[in-house]
């Protein structure tokens, strides 16, 4: 007995190793949200969870982007400081260039205070710019800058060369980036967000349903896209 | 020079079973995180920027990843055999003895890597791999340090 007792103390812990991998791997993939039971039963022609339908709306007018009867509305809920969110907007540019006309873009605003210093600066730098509208100008160059000002201990110098960059009236926009306006209209998308569940960036919808992450990579956002256009629900 | 090898020796002489007794225990602990990472790694919860936990920059670097496996998995299948040897040593099995002092040596080699990653390439750390690195960190004192310690007193 004493001989095989260490194989069977070592295959035990091999399982039960085996068995919380699996369960962890199982809990954190299965949708959070109640209504997802349905959901998840039809999930190989659906992939995607229903939204919660008592969401508020948000900053009005939202920062849209393609015409309003677009079949499909893609909507983020982003931080400019958060990585992975930086990793998705040219993801999010791919797809504009590829659907065109059949493809809205909505752009949220969910900075993860206190976890980035410097998110709600950001998010108050884009929609001052907003205010003078280019918040697309802005939103692109905090994006694709994001490594030139995340780790800065002072972003207002920069975020202000932005605004002289993208062509709007810098006094106006120091002013505006204070403004309890700007502040109000982050305040908006963030209680939106979270009326959806929204915990993290980025976080995007497809017509009102919530995109796993794992289906964030181009290609698996691009077959998502072309099911909602030929999806007969519309 | 005579001091050296007496020192090498005292590694490789019978050391008391608690040494293993603690060696397995953490080795359990630093499996259960390194499947944590794993898990968070394979589902892309690490991912993603949250409220609660901001982001992971180590986690979704390129760092993490070698050759196609995460390395919180090469980490998880590390600690498992670090377990499965000290577990034989204390049923007898002594030959594991060296196995163990070898492997546990390459992951101190590899923590001390992957903390250096993590300070100063990636420029953030990530609580359940600095978890990792105070288990192996531990392990190796115990199996490289306190024989040493013992050896000199007796």
């Amino acid at each position: 007995m004493k001989k095989i007792l260490p194989f069977i103390i070592i295959l035990v812990v091999l399982g039960v190793a085996l068995g919380s991998a699996w369960y962890m791997q199982r809990s954190s993939t299965a949708p959070s949200k109640p209504p997802a039971t349905t959901a998840s039963a039809n999930s190989s022609s659906t992939p995607l969870a229903t939204a919660a339908s008592n969401a508020v709306p948000g900053a009005e007018p939202a920062h849209k982007l393609g015409p309003d009867n677009a079949p499909v509305h893609l909507e983020e809920f982003g931080d400019f400081q958060c990585p992975p969110c930086g990793l998705f907007h040219p993801i999010v540019e791919e797809m504009k260039r590829q659907f065109g006309d059949q493809l809205q873009v909505t752009f949220r605003e969910f900075p993860l205070a206190p976890a980035h210093q410097h998110a709600i600066a950001a998010a108050s730098a884009a929609e001052a710019a907003g205010l003078q509208g280019k918040f697309w100008e802005m939103h692109d160059l905090l994006y694709e800058h994001q490594k030139d000002w995340k780790d800065e201990f002072d972003v207002r110098p920069i975020f202000e060369g932005y605004a002289k960059q993208i062509g709007i009236n810098v006094d106006r926009y120091k002013q505006d980036v204070e403004s309890d306006q700007v502040a109000k209209r982050i305040t908006q998308d963030g209680n939106r967000g979270h009326s959806l569940g929204v915990k993290g960036t980025p976080t995007v919808f497809l017509n009102g349903r919530e995109v796993p992450f794992e289906s964030l990579p181009a290609d698996k956002l691009k077959v998502l896209i072309q099911v909602e256009l030929t999806s007969p629900s519309r | 020079m005579q001091g050296e090898v007496d020192r090498a020796k005292s590694l490789t002489q019978p050391q008391p079973g608690w040494i293993y007794v603690v060696v397995a225990v953490l080795s359990l602990l630093g499996l259960a995180d390194a499947i944590y990472l794993t898990i968070e790694h394979i589902t892309g919860q690490s991912v993603r920027c949250t409220i609660i936990a901001g982001c992971s920059e180590v986690l979704s670097s390129s760092y993490a990843v070698i050759s196609g496996l995460p390395v919180a998995m090469i980490g998880a299948v590390a600690y498992f055999t670090v377990f499965s040897l000290a577990i034989l040593y204390l049923f007898g099995y002594k030959f594991t003895q060296l196995l163990l002092l070898v492997l546990v040596g390459g992951m101190f080699i590899a923590t001390l890597w992957f903390l250096y990653l993590q300070a100063v390439v990636i420029k953030a750390f990530c609580q359940f791999c600095l978890l990792s690195a105070a288990i192996t960190i531990l392990m190796a004192i115990f199996l490289f340090l306190v024989p040493r310690f013992l050896h000199k007193r007796r």
